[in-house]
């Protein structure tokens, strides 16, 4: 019964990986379920991206052309849900799982079996969720957001194996998280005080704690629909004293610091990439780490500005509306910092720097739009708009995507030994950041002048945008077949690197062998090392 | 004001919980002491709490379920 | 220097028959929702399979404890991870006490037409707002869902046997953390007693809840009954379904005991699981003051 292993000796390096298929389902170790992580995300985002062509396709001219207006919100529901449970959360965890034990010196996670766990729910909820595509009636259809009673009264059967889906896609975030708190707090090296922590550590500890407040929200709303939907509760059904609008309030109690999840360890990397290639130590450290507690707090206090065209008295409107502006103060701290950081530093423009610092430019646009939709008046303008969607994809596409795109190549050479091809990265890069642009920035011309979204159809005057849009679209989700060569190329043929590849880099990361090995840090390292190492030290 | 008081009363069992949590997060001996006596503290204002609501409920204090809401002008 | 030895345990297989298992069982009872002949089967097989995963993994952990292979950082890190585990289920449990004041502090007084909203009356004939009753106001109405309401024919008993379980469940509360005395004193023969006054008033509690629902269902208060109903059932369902898993874990913990696990310092197995049955035990609490009464 006991197949446990002895404690690992100093300086040994311990067991490797077991052969074959058995390695990555029996696997216990952060680098395999991390890699594991990262190729289910980059799975689901190929799968979602797909869904988005199909979604411009029937966008590029007006009229109904290539699918049933039904298929078409089935598509927007489930680009929606693959994306934001399958691709972002996911890649996140897989580079939380792959970086926080290297970075604090640990030699893996807390809970490595719960780790293991953790992961494998994800293909089960992932097939059930796609597996809705071939059930009759179809897959949910009511947006990702689903809103009683579209989600209730008047969905397909298949809505009873989303909320299955969702709710082993959260068992999964929650143990996700609870292995990083107890990972950061507990697997530290001794030496390292918490304000030693590299950002990305810091922000990922800091997510944590939103997922844990919020996955299980998430899980109790799904439960409600499903007692409205199949054993005749009236939680959403006005009809027996409940509320639709209650619905509203209790998703967006998960779903504003779900946004927050989806976006704090991009600051993170932000954080760790800006100063590498400015070759300066990051600006205002502790800043960055009480504006990321602040945003944190912040985002729990804020979600029904999500619905100010739903209904609320005024001085709830009022009250929303204040505290989401509040929310403007520490990202700018942010913002400024990462340009104070660039500020007379010695710049060079490798893939992963500029993937960044086109990130912090179009995140700041998506931030921006984001405080005009804060505004409680303007608000009715564009509620449900384009404007919504222009604004949400600035914010997940160039600034979380950009961001796990960034550290992949950024820590690509740690991760396979293997430097990827630098002028194809650059290549990739700026066809994805044109093609984007001209896929997204339209959109916000489209949402003001009035354009709906979650439409298969829309009048003739917004033909010639979205014509442009759908180009772009096409473009940037071409692009991905380049990224998937250069990974892949890079892991293949790349050519061998020095154990710290980018000069100015520093961490705890950059100091094991070029090729990361299986268990990080075997013994902790000592405290002249994390002081060198530190992200504040010259 | 008794349901007020008696909400109080909640807010405190919880604090003592949280306390309790807390010591079993620290571990150890002082973990341990501190785990047992927020526990202590916590059953002593539950069982305070139960005969509360009972007593309030027997002097008409309170009532079980009482809202009838006022329905507004009728068109 | 015996903190600087890190554990990593061996691959495993339990994670793989677990995610095997809450699949199976969820889409059976998805299944048996829509009407598909295998669905209960599938769902007790994905259960059984759950529970084998749960007791074959604890059951590997608690062994590797008793043989001495964890280290003191391990133990924090099952601290750690039971302590947010805890706070997660907390999170869950506010969700549904949430909609339950939602309700009760707004929704149904607008619908009575509170703060200038909807005046109902004019939709169902003489609707009036109430709270427990609130099914009792709107006769001979069919949910969105297509289901009938069901009537009430009286109101929720609260000094019967809704008080007898608190004070029961109180009272295990006492005996718990009677027993977490006698261990820390390490007088093993009272922890026992103590433990087996707490998992027999536990299971007395669950007793009693199951005849309360058949009064209540008898009375027409049902997951039918508009949104009183709804959160009662749901909120004290949950609970119940929290005490059954308290009182298996603490039946294990009985059964360590007197296998003679634990030492007066060291009882993490222990003071998680009599965390978990405080924590239940101001569940019950806040249901017992807000759904009952207040």
């Amino acid at each position: 019964m006991t197949t446990a292993t002895a404690t690992i000796p100093h300086g040994v390096h311990h067991h490797g990986p077991e052969k074959g298929l058995m390695r990555w389902i029996k696997t216990t170790n952060h680098k395999d379920i991390g890699s594991l992580y990262m190729w289910f995300a980059f799975a689901m985002l190929l799968i979602g991206g797909a869904l988005a062509m199909g979604i411009r396709a029937e966008l590029l001219q007006p009229g109904m052309q290539l699918m049933e207006p039904q298929f078409f919100n089935q598509l927007t529901t489930m680009h929606g849900l693959i994306m934001v449970f399958g691709a972002i959360m996911p890649a996140f965890v897989g580079l939380g799982n792959w970086l926080i034990p290297m970075m604090i010196g640990a030699p893996d996670m807390a809970l490595p079996r719960m780790n293991n766990w953790s992961f494998w729910i994800l293909p089960f909820a992932g097939g059930i969720l796609l597996s809705t595509f071939f059930m009759e009636g179809g897959a949910p259809a009511f947006g990702w957001t689903f809103y009683a009673p579209l989600s209730t009264t008047f969905a397909p059967d298949s809505t009873d194996f989303f909320i299955f889906a969702v709710h082993l896609l959260g068992f999964s975030s929650i143990m996700g998280a609870i292995n990083i708190i107890a990972t950061v707090l507990n697997m530290r090296a001794p030496e390292m005080k918490l304000m030693d922590m590299p950002l990305f550590v810091w922000t990922w500890l800091i997510t944590s704690f939103l997922l844990i407040g919020a996955m299980p929200v998430l899980a109790g709303v799904v439960t409600m629909m499903l007692t409205d939907r199949n054993f005749g509760t009236a939680f959403f059904d006005a009809t027996g004293g409940g509320d639709p609008v209650m619905f509203q309030h209790i998703f967006w109690f998960f779903g504003h610091p779900e946004v927050y999840i989806m976006i704090l360890p991009a600051f993170g990397i932000t954080s760790h990439i800006i100063p590498t290639f400015a070759r300066k130590p990051l600006f205002g450290y502790s800043s960055m780490v009480y504006a990321t507690a602040s945003i944190a707090f912040l985002s729990y206090i804020v979600w029904a500005h999500h619905m100010f065209l739903t209904g609320m008295p005024v001085a709830g409107g009022l009250y929303f509306m204040y505290a989401t502006m509040l929310i403007a103060v520490p990202t700018g701290v942010k913002v400024f910092n990462w340009v104070a950081t660039m500020w007379r530093g010695s710049m060079t423009f490798e893939a992963p720097m500029l993937w960044t610092l086109s990130f912090v430019f179009l995140f700041t646009i998506g931030g921006f739009s984001g405080l005009m939709l804060g505004i409680a008046p303007a608000d009715i303008q564009y509620h449900d708009t384009y404007f919504v969607v222009a604004h949400f994809h600035y914010v997940l596409v160039t600034g979380a995507l950009w961001a796990i795109i960034a550290a992949t190549l950024y820590w690509l050479p740690k991760w396979t030994g293997k430097m990827y091809n630098e002028s194809l990265a650059k290549i990739h890069f700026w066809w994805a950041v044109i093609s984007v642009n001209i896929l997204f920035f339209p959109q916000h011309f489209l949402g003001l002048a009035g354009m709906p979204r979650r439409i298969p159809d829309y009048s003739l005057q917004f033909a010639d945008f979205n014509l442009i849009s759908s180009i772009g679209g096409f473009a940037f989700g071409a692009s991905f077949f380049l990224l998937t060569y250069i990974v892949v190329d890079c892991i293949r043929n790349g050519k061998p690197v020095s154990a710290r590849p980018w000069k100015g880099a520093k961490g705890l990361e950059w100091t094991l062998d070029a090729k990361a090995p299986y268990h990080s840090f075997n013994t902790p390292p000592s405290r002249a090392l994390i002081e060198a190492e530190s992200q504040h030290s010259a | 004001m008794a349901e007020f008081f008696i909400i109080i009363v909640i807010i405190t069992i919880l604090v003592a919980l949280g306390f309790g949590l807390i010591g079993m997060l620290k571990g150890g001996r002082r973990g341990s002491d501190r785990m047992f006596k927020s526990l202590v503290a916590r059953i002593s204002l539950s069982v305070f709490l139960f005969l509360l609501v009972m007593f309030a409920a027997y002097m008409g204090w309170i009532e079980p379920n009482p809202v009838v809401f006022s329905t507004s002008t009728q068109k | 220097m015996s903190e600087q030895k890190y554990y990593v345990p061996d691959g495993t297989y339990w994670p793989i028959i677990g995610s095997i298992g809450v699949t199976i069982l969820f889409v059976g009872f998805a299944n048996q929702m829509h009407g598909v002949s295998w669905g209960a089967s599938a769902m007790v097989l994905g259960f059984a399979i759950v529970i084998f995963m749960l007791f074959g993994w604890l059951g590997q952990v608690v062994n590797e404890s008793v043989n001495g292979i964890y280290n003191s950082q391990v133990d924090r890190s099952f601290r750690w991870g039971m302590s947010w585990f805890i706070f997660s289920e907390v999170m869950f449990f506010a969700a549904f006490f949430g909609a339950l004041f939602y309700a009760r502090q707004i929704s149904v007084p607008w619908l009575s037409g509170e703060g200038n909203n909807l005046y109902t009356p004019e939709l169902w004939d003489g609707f009036k707002a109430t709270w427990q009753q609130i099914a009792f106001s709107t006769p001979g109405t069919t949910l969105k869902s297509g289901v009938e309401m069901s009537i009430p024919t009286q109101l929720v008993d609260t000094w019967g046997l809704p008080a007898l379980n608190t004070a029961l469940l109180l009272l295990s509360g006492v005996t718990l953390t009677f027993a977490h005395h006698a261990l820390r004193a390490e007088r093993r023969n009272q922890v026992i007693s103590w433990l087996v006054a707490t998992i027999v008033l536990g299971v007395a509690f669950l007793g009693f809840q199951v005849a309360e629902y058949g009064h209540a269902y008898a009375d027409g208060l049902q997951l039918t009954s508009g949104i009183y109903g709804s959160t009662f059932y749901m909120l004290t369902g949950f609970h119940g379904f929290h005490v059954t898993i308290g009182a298996i874990m603490l039946s294990v913990i009985l059964y360590r005991v007197q296998k003679g696990h634990f030492s007066a310092d060291s009882h993490f197995g222990f003071e998680g699981v009599a965390w978990y049955w405080h924590f239940v035990d101001v569940v019950w609490l806040g249901l017992f003051v807000f759904v009952y009464w207040l």
